[in-house]
């Protein structure tokens, strides 16, 4: 899961000289992910990983690495 | 026949080039947009001249121009070099009124050239102007562009191909049509609410003039907190539009009618990405609301917030690709019609908008020198007369509010503004 997230931030929200580099608890936010991109970011896990994820849990303690988002995928999958 | 040298414009080159001849059709000098810096100090203006000359050598599409190939346009490049224009403050006269009137002379002059770079000199530093006709490249490429005229590696900026004809590329002819559909959808929605207007003037001679807003540190935190407390982390474009959709019901638009219609690009660039420099990597989004709507200042918020989701959640972000794609073969007049007008006859957009988000150049400053603010500006068309950019310098919010003159009255403007930024710093009755 981890690995596909990071598949698409890389290669279509955030540009990043060396993206193997980037830690899986690395600040996404730091990075540059803007408020578009966390939008695209959560319909691209919705639709790729069959989940609906609470509009009022979208906050940087679940979108903020890619660590937190495969957490949050993974409870809002078990909802 | 088209050159080697030539460069077919992008859908979104096409779709700002038709906006830019509806500008000049009404006597204006065009689609130009312009970053204006202000530097603690004079740089080394010699040294840019060079650098100006690098980005003609790398970049010949800097100082082309505009031809047909058959029903397209394309850029045809000249060679010939930018001059580093400079110009000099009155002595005596207070140098950030005389720093405006030269910016906005500049501004309002004609121009056909597609990139124009000035330096105005004051006391002890002075005003670099970026100037950019808008099919040329987006402000995110602008930029860039500036940051390859400071940089001390310039040949890591390279030119890349257009990001809106890669994604094209990616989808299958099914999925375009299902995608133009979906656009053409979205527009008959946004036409059939008529459009508040900032003027009912259509015509006439005008004259650029600009407000800006600066927010200091303090302010520009608490605006960011309440943007992540109405809109979330994901709405900061939101708070501004709703915000400024706020202010006008508030004081009251001069071409009152249903509601609020702002368009608002959406960028294909990935954050912090050095290339492309050059061609317009955007799509159109809208932010709608009726005036019922507007009033309930919550309400508005989630409102916005709640189609915005919608509008990513159905792929209407990546729909307009399709149809600016397709209006690539429309001649420019009939293109401007569909992008501008209602069912109704009236104008659809209420407000020109961009949020072009951080402009900082950091400790480095601009070739070794600290910027100490920034000002933008763009012309638009008539109506609406008015557009608002939004950017940040070293987290402090900058609002530059382009208007025409005397389309715009300064005095409604002046008020609209005031509560802006009360209802941004949420210091008003809601």
């Amino acid at each position: 899961m981890k690995e596909k997230l990071k598949n698409f931030i890389f290669a279509e929200l955030i540009y990043h000289e060396d993206p193997a580099s980037f830690g899986d608890d690395d600040n996404l936010l730091d990075a540059g992910l803007d408020s578009m991109g966390i939008m695209r970011l959560i319909m691209f896990a919705e639709k790729e990983f069959g989940v609906t994820l609470p509009d009022t849990e979208i906050e940087p303690d679940n979108v903020g690495s890619l660590n937190s988002l495969d957490r949050w995928i993974r409870r809002s999958g078990q909802a | 026949m088209t050159n080697l040298a030539d460069k077919l414009f992008n859908p979104a080159d096409y779709f700002t080039f038709v906006l830019d001849q509806e500008i000049r059709d009404a006597g204006m000098p065009g689609g130009y947009c312009g970053f204006a810096l202000q530097l603690a100090a004079a740089p080394d203006l010699q040294a840019l001249q060079q650098r100006l000359d690098l980005l003609v050598e790398r970049f010949p599409q800097a100082s082309a121009i505009i031809e047909t190939r058959g029903k397209r346009y394309a850029w045809v490049a000249t060679g010939r070099t930018i001059p580093l224009e400079q110009h000099q403050c009155q002595p005596g006269a207070d140098e950030t009124d005389e720093t405006q009137r030269l910016l906005l002379d500049i501004f309002n002059r004609p121009e056909s050239r597609p990139l124009t770079v000035h330096w105005i000199a004051g006391a002890g530093g002075g005003t670099l102007l970026l100037i950019w006709l808008h099919p040329l490249l987006d402000a995110r490429g602008g930029k860039i562009l500036l940051d390859f005229l400071s940089s001390e590696h310039p040949e890591s900026f390279k030119e890349s191909p257009s990001l809106i004809e890669a994604k094209l590329a990616q989808w299958s002819f099914w999925k375009k049509l299902q995608l133009f559909f979906k656009a053409k959808r979205h527009n008959t929605a946004a036409n059939s609410l008529d459009s508040c207007l900032p003027t009912q003037v259509e015509q006439g001679p005008q004259v650029l003039r600009l407000k800006v807003q600066r927010f200091d540190t303090d302010q520009s935190q608490r605006i960011a907190k309440l943007a992540q407390q109405y809109t979330g982390l994901t709405g900061r474009t939101l708070y501004y539009l709703g915000c400024f959709m706020r202010a006008m019901e508030l004081v009251g638009p001069p071409a009152a009618k249903d509601g609020y219609c702002i368009p608002y690009a959406f960028n294909l660039r990935r954050q912090n990405a050095p290339t492309p420099v050059f061609g317009n990597h955007i799509g159109c989004l809208f932010a709608r609301a009726t005036r019922d709507q507007v009033r309930d200042r919550k309400g508005l918020f989630a409102h916005l917030l709640s189609q915005h989701k919608q509008v990513v959640r159905d792929e209407l972000d990546l729909a307009y690709l399709p149809l600016m794609w397709l209006g690539q073969w429309l001649s420019p007049a009939r293109y401007a019609k569909i992008l501008r007008k209602q069912h109704s006859g009236g104008e659809l957009s209420s407000l020109w908008f961009s949020d072009i988000g951080d402009l900082s150049w950091g400790k480095k400053g601009f070739l070794g020198v600290p910027v100490t603010n920034l000002s933008l500006m763009c012309w638009m068309t008539l109506p609406p007369g008015l557009a608002l950019l939004a950017s940040q310098l070293d987290g402090k919010l900058v609002l530059s509010y382009s208007y025409l003159s005397p389309a715009v009255d300064e005095d409604w403007l002046d008020a609209v503004i005031a509560t802006m930024n009360s209802e941004l710093l949420e210091t008003g009755e809601s």
